[in-house]
């Protein structure tokens, strides 16, 4: 079964009336990356692709009053980029510098990691490190999603079907990090991700930190459990020894052809506490292999 | 029959116009029309062989849909060999550096690389090994690749002298 058809929406509102008209039946087409490779599986049949890539009101990152707003058909590339996220949200743009590979990064869009919905989506891993909002608009209107409560599984999203994402919205935060552990450095799906933001008064006590790890449940997740564990404290060693037990009521993770379950849990909280001290600017000095 | 629908894009400098099924990819749309220097590898955007420059941005041609380039304009390694002095020195510097063995993945390292150089990109081995990291070479081994490569930024950077 196949069964599509096309139709080009040159700008915003385009789309929406046909997102509107169609409901279910249409799907957005930006990048393809993720989607050519379903049609192709036969995954994906029986839509009307409805071609966005040329809205040009989508793209771009642009900084106002200490927010960055990302429109959503801004490339991985353009993030890799971006002098002004490699100061701002450093976690968003490490990210980018390891998401898929340099000639993938040309086509795939922020909107369309955070729509693919992968729980390994490496782009909505550092989003949610970065406490970001999701905007959506449909006819009529917009709306703001916070990334965390965005998807609901895999390849899952609380989107209606007329909604189209336009932007993400989140507040700078330089001290800020991401870390992806895969099998190689190009077009690798994560094993592990993590991403963190943190905010600390004078004294270096974490006054607010934010926590997400890709790939290691059903979604993008946060590690409220670390989180809540760690605030109040300067980051050393009290710090390190609370992150691994209270993880484990973060995450769930599965067995897959990248790593098993047991591998994942044990080096994710290493990962954490790499990636945290990192957002502290913390030197851990563990060695050649520390990142 | 599936329904076909009217694309018109550039292809190498010459507009064309095609009636074409709506979910085809880009690769599939020029390998049937016999633009065949574009190679189909693995069609899931793993082997970066299809690599073309769509509006000067090098992209995978098997993840790009064809509807949406309507309006767009395409190069692909052999348009680029007659038209740009860049890629034209790439072809010639793989030759040289027997950076070719069985040629599959050639296309699409040569696009690569135009476009790594056309953004500046300089005579630095590791930037090399970057900017064709999603290109596989199952021969080479990569290091003629690079050699030529280097090659090229190397005589971009002395500009001529």
């Amino acid at each position: 079964m196949k069964n599509f058809t096309f139709i080009p929406a040159p700008d915003l509102k385009t789309a929406l009336n046909i997102l509107d008209r169609e409901k279910e039946k249409a799907k957005p087409v930006a990048g393809a990356t993720n989607i050519m490779v379903d049609i192709r599986d036969g995954k994906l049949n029986d839509k009307i692709l409805v071609g966005i890539q040329d809205i040009k009101e989508l793209r771009g990152v642009k900084f106002n009053r200490g927010k960055i707003y990302i429109g959503a058909l801004t490339t991985i590339s353009e993030l890799a980029d971006s002098l002004l996220l490699e100061k701002k949200a450093p976690a968003l743009f490490q990210a980018a510098q390891v998401f898929a590979d340099p000639i993938v990064r040309n086509s795939a869009t922020v909107g369309g990691n955070i729509a693919y919905g992968s729980p390994a989506g490496d782009a909505v891993a550092a989003l949610m490190g970065l406490k970001a909002d999701v905007i959506v608009a449909r006819k009529g209107g917009k709306r703001r999603i916070p990334i965390e409560e965005f998807h609901t599984g895999v390849n899952k999203n609380v989107m209606a079907a007329n909604e189209l994402i336009v932007a993400v919205e989140f507040a700078v935060n330089p001290h800020s990090a991401f870390y992806k552990l895969a099998l190689r450095n190009s077009m690798a799906i994560s094993q592990v991700t993590v991403a963190v933001s943190v905010r600390q008064d004078r004294a270096g006590k974490i006054t607010d930190a934010v926590i997400a790890l890709g790939a290691v449940a059903p979604k993008v997740v946060r590690a409220y459990s670390v989180e809540k564990a760690i605030i109040g404290k300067p980051f050393g060693d009290e710090v390190i020894a609370a992150i691994a037990p209270a993880l484990k009521k973060d995450i769930k993770p599965i067995d897959d052809i990248r790593g098993s379950g047991e591998y994942r849990a044990t080096v994710a909280p290493v990962l954490v506490k790499r990636v945290l001290a990192k957002a502290c600017g913390v030197c851990l000095n563990e060695g050649r292999n520390a990142k | 029959m599936t329904n076909r629908i009217p694309l018109t894009l550039k292809i190498n400098g010459e507009e064309k116009t095609f009636l074409a099924a709506p979910e085809i990819n880009l690769l599939r749309l020029l390998r049937d029309n016999y633009y065949w220097d574009v190679k189909c590898g693995c069609e899931e955007g793993e082997c970066g062989t299809c690599t073309v420059l769509l509006d000067g941005v090098a992209v995978k041609s098997c993840l790009t849909l064809a509807h949406n380039c309507a309006g767009h304009e395409i190069w692909t390694n052999k348009g680029l060999g007659y038209n740009d002095e860049i890629t034209a020195k790439l072809q010639a510097a793989f030759v040289e550096c027997g950076s070719i063995q069985c040629g599959f993945c050639t296309p699409g390292m040569i696009v690569a690389a135009k476009h790594y150089l056309q953004q500046g990109g300089k005579a630095d081995r590791q930037a090399i090994r970057k900017a064709i990291s999603g290109n596989l070479c199952r021969c080479t081994g990569y290091k003629k690749i690079i050699d030529a490569i280097y090659k090229v930024a190397a005589e971009l950077e002395g500009g001529g002298r």
